[in-house]
């Protein structure tokens, strides 16, 4: 079988989903477009929005029940997702960045390291979790590390000293970087091979002696994502927070969580242009007819909901076969498709407004471009087309 | 004949406004605090650093002080300086357009006398032209039109014409010296200042939309606006014949950002290792640079053609019946487009960082898919071409 199509939900994953089109609707959307105007990077984040979230269920939602969360499966994050980013893209992955994590804890960490993060995450509405990978000369090697350059990837050094590790250097564009108060570290613990044999993740709190936050990164889209730099001289971590085995951190990470979220966020980008394209075409008129009466404008219209409509379906089943524990290089095809659709459909929904030309665009349709772009720039590069190729290679 | 080799001095103009850009204007605009996208401030302190290389009069004849350069020579030009800078390219595009049509293609002996010299004597006056709508196909593609009726009404009082009315969105209009209005009566010509006459700049008094124009540009209003009869200058539409130029050479400012955004690119791949080499070594990146180096000189052939044809009315029967200045801009701001997103996409995440130029070279080619005019109007009048259309009232 190839896969599952989901055709009706349970009640409890609607219930979720319209938890979240309610808060995204009343919570995320005002604030939305205020946030991304705001020039300064590290004042677009308001712990406001984090709060309320939190307090229904968004930051924790798939930490399992037994340990104190919602528990909800991945049919459901999918839902979820896509209803906060039909109202702030940015917003959403704020919170889907602690499940990708949170998924991490309950599959890799210890019972003491539960005990010792996932506790106080789950107490503190304004506990984030982050993770950094990404190195000033490690962007595509940390994510497909090359065969024939096995010193390439991550160069963070990680140096054992009695119970503590040393942990020197820097890590750039880190997710919820300035916001988050746990990372999920990779680092290097043997530099003489690749970093599939010679890296070990580590669970670095933000308040460990040694580690500093340094720049926030100035974005075009995702304004209110915080992205930063992190700077390790001498931080020393102890050597129960090292995640699985030393030098097997590349077998401890998100998994392919990482690819049906950034789907799912697309998914939402994409309701929200068609549904702006369609209420902008409905009202609008030139001269002496309706815009939606162009045949340019349909066109645009029908290629807009198409594309939407088939990334629905890509991102459902995707969800529904990682409920059902199957995995393949399918998720990875996903992360490249949606990349794909977000970019054509929100700029279909510019030329939409744009009509015969325009001199004012309305800021709402321009965001969207603009976080859209952001898909380029992590997932839809070449490297990422690349990946499920290479997985295939590797079975 | 049909001939793109270029002269000693195109080359030249070529090689002066490049070099002018590496030194003066590059280490200006890329600088962080100027590539914020959403309000971009006019760059008039750049427009000022190009102004004593005489491009505002690159298209007036040597008798009244220009360069006498054609069509082609300052799209050759306008593509170096959009290079360094689209706004400033913009800008000084339309004001060089813009002389030669309304000093030497309108004006008699008298009024040039008496206007030319406040232009050429004040470097940092620029032109503009308040029209009426272009006559273009707008939505009603393949439907009679309506002649386009003036914005602005013009009423002769005594030794005055009194000038009432919206003119709507007028390129240059905020750094104009000098405003031609395309009134019910005929073009004339308003001056910066005069009582009446006010500019508004778009997308500053709301804050749910924002500017999308490319080059300086404002919403102009006349409010019983005194303007001398002497400076009526043409019956109404005459300057219409003449838009093609300056279709042209948006084009070529267009292809200015899509070569700098590719150059920038390639410096990059050179520099950046991953893998194990410079990225340009693999096949990903180097496929993506070729590609991008196809699509602007397929680019720069059709605007070099159609500048070439603008040249050479003569040679009308050589070429196709398309209007090749049209066919270049739509084709120019869809190929910078996609040629800018993929030389950010070599970039990685620094391609999306603000303090770097690639995302505002991809929100500028963005912008010039629709400012003023979409390419989706660009696509109707070449269709109703390709179809032989002429709307009868046009």
């Amino acid at each position: 079988m190839d896969g599952i199509a989901p055709i009706s939900l349970s009640s409890k994953q609607h219930a979720w989903q319209l938890k979240a089109r309610e808060f995204a609707r009343d919570v995320l959307q005002p604030a939305s477009l205020a946030r991304d105007r705001i020039a300064d990077p590290a004042k677009t984040f308001d712990w406001n929005i984090v709060r309320q979230g939190s307090q229904l269920g968004f930051r924790t939602a798939v930490v399992p029940e037994q340990w104190g969360g919602h528990g909800i499966d991945f049919v459901t994050q999918a839902l979820v997702m896509t209803e906060l980013a039909k109202a702030d893209s940015a917003m959403a992955k704020t919170f889907s960045q602690c499940w990708k994590w949170s998924h991490l804890i309950a599959e890799f960490c210890t019972e003491d390291q539960k005990e010792r993060f996932l506790k106080p995450f789950l107490a503190d509405d304004t506990y984030l979790l982050g993770h950094a990978g990404t190195e000033p000369t490690a962007g595509s090697d940390h994510r497909l590390p090359p065969e024939d350059d096995p010193k390439s990837g991550w160069k963070l050094s990680a140096v054992r000293r009695g119970d503590e590790w040393l942990l020197n250097g820097e890590k750039c564009f880190i997710a919820n970087g300035g916001v988050a108060k746990l990372f999920f570290v990779s680092t290097r613990t043997n530099p003489n091979v690749g970093i599939r044999e010679g890296g070990t993740e580590f669970l670095v709190p933000i308040d460990t002696p040694g580690l500093r936050v340094g720049r926030r990164y100035d974005k075009s889209g995702w304004r209110f994502y915080q992205n930063g730099e992190l700077v390790f001289d001498d931080a020393r971590v102890p050597h129960a927070n090292v995640i699985g085995e030393v030098n097997e951190g590349y077998k401890t990470r998100g998994g392919s969580f990482g690819d049906l979220e950034l789907s799912a966020n697309a998914l939402g980008v994409c309701d929200a242009a068609c549904a702006m394209a369609m209420q902008y075409s409905k009202a609008a008129r030139p001269a002496a007819r309706y815009i939606l009466d162009n045949q340019m404008i349909q066109l645009k219209l029908s290629e807009m909901q198409m594309l939407t409509e088939a990334l629905r379906s890509f991102v459902m089943r995707m969800a529904a076969e990682a409920d059902a524990k199957m995995h393949g290089v399918n998720n990875v095809l996903l992360v490249n498709f949606s990349s794909d659709v977000i970019q054509r459909v929100t700029r279909l929904n510019m030329d939409i407004h744009a009509g015969t030309g325009v001199v004012e665009m309305p800021a709402a349709v321009d965001k969207l471009v603009r976080d859209a772009g952001i898909w380029t720039h992590l997932a839809g590069d070449s490297v990422q087309r690349m990946k499920a190729v290479r997985r295939q290679k590797l079975i | 004949m049909y001939n793109l080799t270029l002269t000693a001095e195109q080359l030249e103009f070529r090689d002066t406004i490049r070099d002018f850009v590496e030194r003066e204007i590059k280490p200006v605009a890329t600088h962080s605090s100027r590539l914020q996208p959403l309000h971009p401030p006019f760059p008039a302190d750049l427009l000022a650093l190009a102004a004593p290389l005489g491009l505002r009069t690159l298209m007036l004849t040597e008798e009244h002080g220009g360069a006498n350069a054609d069509t082609l020579t300052a799209c050759i030009v306008m593509e170096e300086l959009a290079a360094g800078d689209v706004d400033v390219a913009m800008a000084m595009a339309h004001t060089a357009f813009l002389a030669h049509a309304l000093f030497e293609g309108a004006m008699n002996t008298e009024q040039r006398a008496r206007l030319l010299p406040a232009f050429t004597n004040d470097e940092h006056g620029h032109l503009a032209y308040a029209g009426t709508d272009t006559g273009g196909p707008g939505w009603q593609y393949h439907r009679n039109r309506a002649a386009p009726a003036a914005r602005v009404t013009a009423v002769r009082n005594g030794g005055h014409w009194i000038l009432n009315g919206d003119a709507g969105f007028v390129a240059n209009a905020p750094i104009a010296g000098l405003i031609a209005v395309e009134a019910s009566a005929g073009v004339l010509i308003a001056t910066r200042g005069a009582p009446g006459l006010t500019v508004r700049v778009p997308g500053t008094d709301s804050e749910s939309v924002i500017p999308w124009i490319i080059g300086s540009g404002g919403y102009v209003t006349f409010k019983d606006c005194s303007v001398p009869v002497d400076n009526f200058i043409a019956a109404p539409q005459t300057l219409r014949r003449t838009q093609g130029h300056s279709v042209a050479l948006t084009a070529a400012v267009n292809l200015g950002l899509g070569r700098t955004a590719f150059e920038a690119a390639i410096a990059y791949a050179k520099l950046r290792v991953q893998g194990g080499r410079p990225i340009i070594q693999h096949q990903a990146i180097g496929t993506k640079l070729a590609g991008i180096a196809i699509s602007l000189e397929a680019a720069r052939n059709l605007i070099w053609k159609a500048a070439w044809a603008l040249d050479h009315p003569e040679s009308a029967a050589s070429l196709p019946t398309l209007p090749l200045e049209t066919a270049a801009r739509v084709f120019t701001a869809e190929t910078v487009c996609e040629a800018t997103e993929k030389a950010a996409e070599c970039f990685g995440a620094m391609g999306v960082m603000r303090d770097m130029p690639l995302q505002k070279y991809v929100h500028d080619a963005v912008k010039f898919l629709h400012a003023n005019v979409s390419s989706a109007v660009d696509m109707f009048e070449i269709g109703e071409a390709v179809a032989g259309f002429e709307s009868s009232a046009a």
